[in-house]
């Protein structure tokens, strides 16, 4: 008799643990509340990513055209059309999942899903139908949804999340953004773009704070010449709906201040979605909502296994997914492991922002004598023929034995290139491996090779600083 | 073409495994995923399945033999092939089955040399440029060849391991031979510093065995359990006793003599055997001894043993009487002062554990007699009283066993629930 399992979520941590079941010979059963795909293909990494492309071409048109040898006149932003091709990427992807489902014989059950033990689950449909559902082994995908901080004001009509800003009926003048993060950051580039007045407020002395800070601070500085008004260590007290404009107050380091936008873009962090699941009942350990597991991604009730967001580990959709794999894999009896030292964290704005392993500060907290290696993409032949010398490439070593200890990228193409640095880290090479290899040319990658290079202080393409 | 199967690798530490059973005969087909053979280590047993459609020719580790990981243990091939080529090459294979080949063996194979670092390395010329061709550091290869030389082969071995480049660097740092490793698949960093890590254990544990000549006394008490342990057929009974009136009259003693538990139990005891031949008797050859009186063994740890001197005629003998003596008996014990008299004639034996808080346990029989009684902590426990509630009382077990060639289960049974009725209402000790 064939494993009945069900997996409670479509997302990206969902479904390719529903298609991993089903390879491995598993009966499926896939509960979605809302929409197959998630919030990844719905409202999360996909609709952004179509945003963001096309607000990169038109800022590229209408601000680098000339330098570019082109000629563009009377170039608009036609926002309603943007928001259907959002919609039409949207469906073709997430009809790509049903397809999958389809084709594994893996079946759907539109609903909420309530554990009521560790072999049986009620999925209460929206027509309040009731159908209880049974298993050999569960695994939970719930996800996560935008966290709405207790602010004075937050429930101001101006106020929006992430899912807000991602369909909103026509481009707002002015933005201001609460929370300096990836998803504020992803917005601001949006937005500014295509032409809206940007305020980012952030609490921490920088954007993005999980990401080494020297490729941070490339973006924070293309960010400040597009005119994006950045206010860092500032805290948010209060938000207030005047008219049709949104006020926030906020202190920051030279006192207190007022941001006025249109709308008000709250950006703080995703919140765990695992209310009505049972599972606190049936004596599963949370950790403030994120529920625990262990390696293999089990929770503490027997047969029920929970990965993604909302077990509260690494909230990506990349992440979610490889959980999934582990958690098929040990439930069909496969020994299979993922390194997760391999993460790589990355952020679609312009330039781009990648990183995977340690970061500089991290390899020093946890006692290592750090070697980084530093090239710039102004000494790159592709970047500058992509007029993109923003960014940097810089690996991060452990000067007594050479091993890749982490790399991060600022520029053109770092999102698909930091797979050289996930990589290297997963097979523990040392900064020789990386020197040795041969790096096509011209192409960004190459500063890669450099960045290597200059762990040693050895790079091709910069002038000599040694003195002789 | 033929070719040789090897021992799989089933484990990270696997070494050797015992072939359990060929499920092929020689001459017979076997397709790809059918039951080929059975390995067994001393931690797993695997069933290997054929890897592709092929005949076994030869079987070269037989069932229930053992051989070393990598090492052939069949000739498979095409029907009828001649395999006498690989036959040839088998016959160096390392095989623990073939002890009279291995003695040779290790008698002209060289100890493998360990080497300080930066000592020079003993090698041929030609595993030099091997070495250099491959990358591959001398120092860290023990050699085979005479004094540990370094000779080819034991550069390519060490060449053909799969470590990341980091584990290379840290089995160099910590002196790690990485061929030693074995690993199926990549060897990654954390490997070489868990093998390091077992290999230090040792060093950091510091083992020692030391051997002592047994005592006098141990030896005697060595010889005379194993003598029990193998002369009676020996059943132990436990059963729990409600101490809450022996408790109370113990403390209403108090004022005029310490008395002990073991003291009142050996007081019971001795009136209770009376009645109960079977548990107070011996066997000499086809006879059993009765007896009309109780010799009371009482066990008593010293230092240097187990000693069981004896209160004699106990039976006739005052609650007094009796605690005084036993106190001078396991005083003089403990001091070596007893005489070979008092340890002799004992009818019955108890063993009192209760101080360690010992809740069961199976005493041995002192020869020649033919039950023990071993006493346990007293412990409060919830039990179910008549009227159906729960109740606190200090229950106390008590552990009899006893020699079924004289003392049937029946026999016991009434024994130790007479045993208990006494100790649970000792008023009748004023009868």
């Amino acid at each position: 008799m064939s494993m009945k399992t069900v997996v409670v979520g479509g997302g990206p941590g969902g479904y390719v643990a529903a298609v991993r079941l089903a390879q491995l010979g598993a009966e499926v059963t896939v509960i979605e509340k809302r929409y197959i795909g998630g919030t990844c293909l719905n409202e999360g990494c996909i609709p952004t990513k179509v945003l963001l492309h096309t607000a990169e071409l038109f800022a590229t048109m209408e601000k680098e055209s000339q330098s570019l040898g082109l000629k563009v006149e009377g170039i608009s932003c036609d926002w309603e059309g943007l928001q259907k091709r959002k919609e039409l990427v949207v469906t073709q992807l997430v009809n790509g999942v049903k397809t999958l489902f389809k084709s594994h014989g893996i079946k759907v059950i539109m609903g909420q899903a309530s554990f009521t033990s560790e072999n049986e689950l009620v999925v209460k449909s929206s027509d309040g139908k009731k159908q209880i559902v049974e298993f050999d082994k569960a695994i939970v995908a719930t996800g996560s949804a935008p966290v709405i901080a207790p602010i004075p004001g937050v429930e101001s009509p101006g106020v929006i999340t992430s899912n807000e800003a991602l369909a909103l009926a026509e481009r707002p003048k002015s933005l201001a953004i609460i929370g300096g993060g990836v998803i504020g950051c992803e917005f601001a580039n949006v937005y500014s773009d295509l032409g809206t007045e940007i305020s980012i407020i952030e609490m921490l002395p920088n954007l993005i704070p999980n990401m080494d800070q020297t490729v941070v601070n490339v973006l924070r500085g293309r960010f400040e010449r597009s005119g994006i008004n950045i206010n860092t260590n500032s805290k948010v007290l209060a938000i207030r709906q005047v008219g049709d404009m949104t006020e926030v107050d906020a202190e920051g380091p030279n006192g207190p201040f007022t941001v006025s936008a249109e709308k008000v873009l709250l950006s703080i962090g995703r919140r765990p979605v695992t209310k009505g699941l049972g599972l606190e009942e049936l004596g599963a350990k949370m950790d403030r909502g994120f529920i625990k597991v262990d390696k293999q991604m089990r929770t503490s009730v027997k047969n029920i296994y929970a990965i993604g967001d909302c077990n509260g580990g690494v909230l990506l959709a990349h992440t979610a997914s490889s959980e999934g794999m582990v958690a098929a894999d040990h439930i069909m009896n496969k020994n299979a492991g993922i390194d997760f030292a391999t993460t790589p964290y990355c952020v679609y704005t312009k330039p781009e922002l990648a990183g995977v392993g340690m970061t500089e500060k991290e390899a020093t907290e946890k006692g290592y004598k750090v070697s980084t290696g530093v090239f710039p993409l102004n000494g790159n032949g592709k970047s500058i023929i992509m007029g993109e010398v923003d960014g940097i490439a810089k690996y991060v070593t452990d000067s007594k034995t050479g091993e890749v200890l982490g790399l991060h990228m600022a520029g053109p193409r770092a999102t698909e290139l930091i797979v050289e640095g996930a990589l290297a880290v997963r097979l523990e090479a040392t900064i020789d491996e990386i020197t040795t290899t041969i790096h096509a040319h011209p192409t960004v990658g190459e500063s890669l090779h450099e960045a290597a290079h200059a762990v040693h202080g050895n790079a091709i393409h910069v002038p000599n600083k040694k003195k002789k | 073409m033929a070719e040789l199967i090897r021992l799989p690798k089933m484990g990270l530490t696997m070494e050797e495994g015992t072939i359990v059973e060929w499920f092929v005969e020689e001459g017979q087909e076997v397709k790809k995923g059918e039951r080929f053979f059975e390995v067994a280590t001393d931690k797993i047993s695997n069933e290997i399945e054929a890897e592709f459609d092929t005949t076994l020719l030869k079987i070269i580790v037989t069932q229930d033999e053992d051989a070393l990981v990598q090492a052939p243990i069949a000739i498979v091939g095409e029907a009828g092939e001649d395999y006498s080529a690989l036959m040839a090459d088998v016959g160096a294979a390392p095989s623990s089955s073939a002890p009279a080949e291995k003695e040779v063996e290790v008698e002209t194979e060289a100890p493998a040399a360990t080497r300080a670092p930066g000592e020079y390395v003993l090698a041929s010329p030609l595993a030099k440029k091997t070495a250099k061709e491959k990358g591959v550091d001398l120092e860290m290869i023990e050699g085979s060849g005479p004094d540990g030389r370094v000779v080819e082969k034991d550069v390519l071995a060490a060449g053909n391991v799969k470590a990341s480049p980091m584990a290379k660097i840290a089995a160099k740092e910590m002196g790690v031979n990485i061929a030693s490793i074995q690993k199926d698949g990549r060897i990654m960093k954390d490997d070489v510093q868990k093998y390091y890590r077992n290999s230090r254990i040792e060093d950091l544990a510091e083992p020692s065995d030391d051997v002592q000549a047994m005592s006098r006394m141990r030896k005697v008490v060595a010889k005379r359990m194993t003598e029990s342990w193998n002369t009676a057929p020996a059943v132990t009974y436990d059963i729990s006793i409600d101490m809450t009136k022996l408790m109370a009259m113990k403390k209403d003693l108090k004022p005029f003599a310490k008395i002990t538990y073991t003291d009142l139990i050996v007081k019971v005891l001795s009136r209770v055997l009376l009645k109960h031949k079977a548990l107070n008797c011996s066997i000499e050859g086809n006879n059993i001894i009765e007896r009309n009186y109780v010799n009371m063994g009482v066990a008593v740890a010293t230092d240097t043993g187990l000693l069981v001197p004896v209160v004699k005629y106990s039976n006739i003998k005052s609650l007094g009487d009796i605690s005084a003596e036993i106190k001078d008996l396991a005083e003089k014990g403990r001091t070596n002062q007893l005489g070979s008299d008092a340890l002799q004639g004992g009818t019955f034996t108890v063993s009192n554990m209760g101080m360690y808080e010992v809740e069961s346990f199976s005493p041995i029989i002192n020869q020649p007699e033919t039950a023990i009684l071993g006493i346990c902590g007293i412990k409060n426990t919830p039990v179910v009283n008549d009227a159906m509630e729960i109740e606190v009382k200090p229950l106390m077990k008590l552990c009899l066993t006893a020699d079924h060639r004289v003392v049937d289960g029946a026999v016991a049974a009434i024994f130790l629930k007479d045993l208990k009725e006494h100790l649970e209402n000792p008023a009748v000790l004023v009868i």
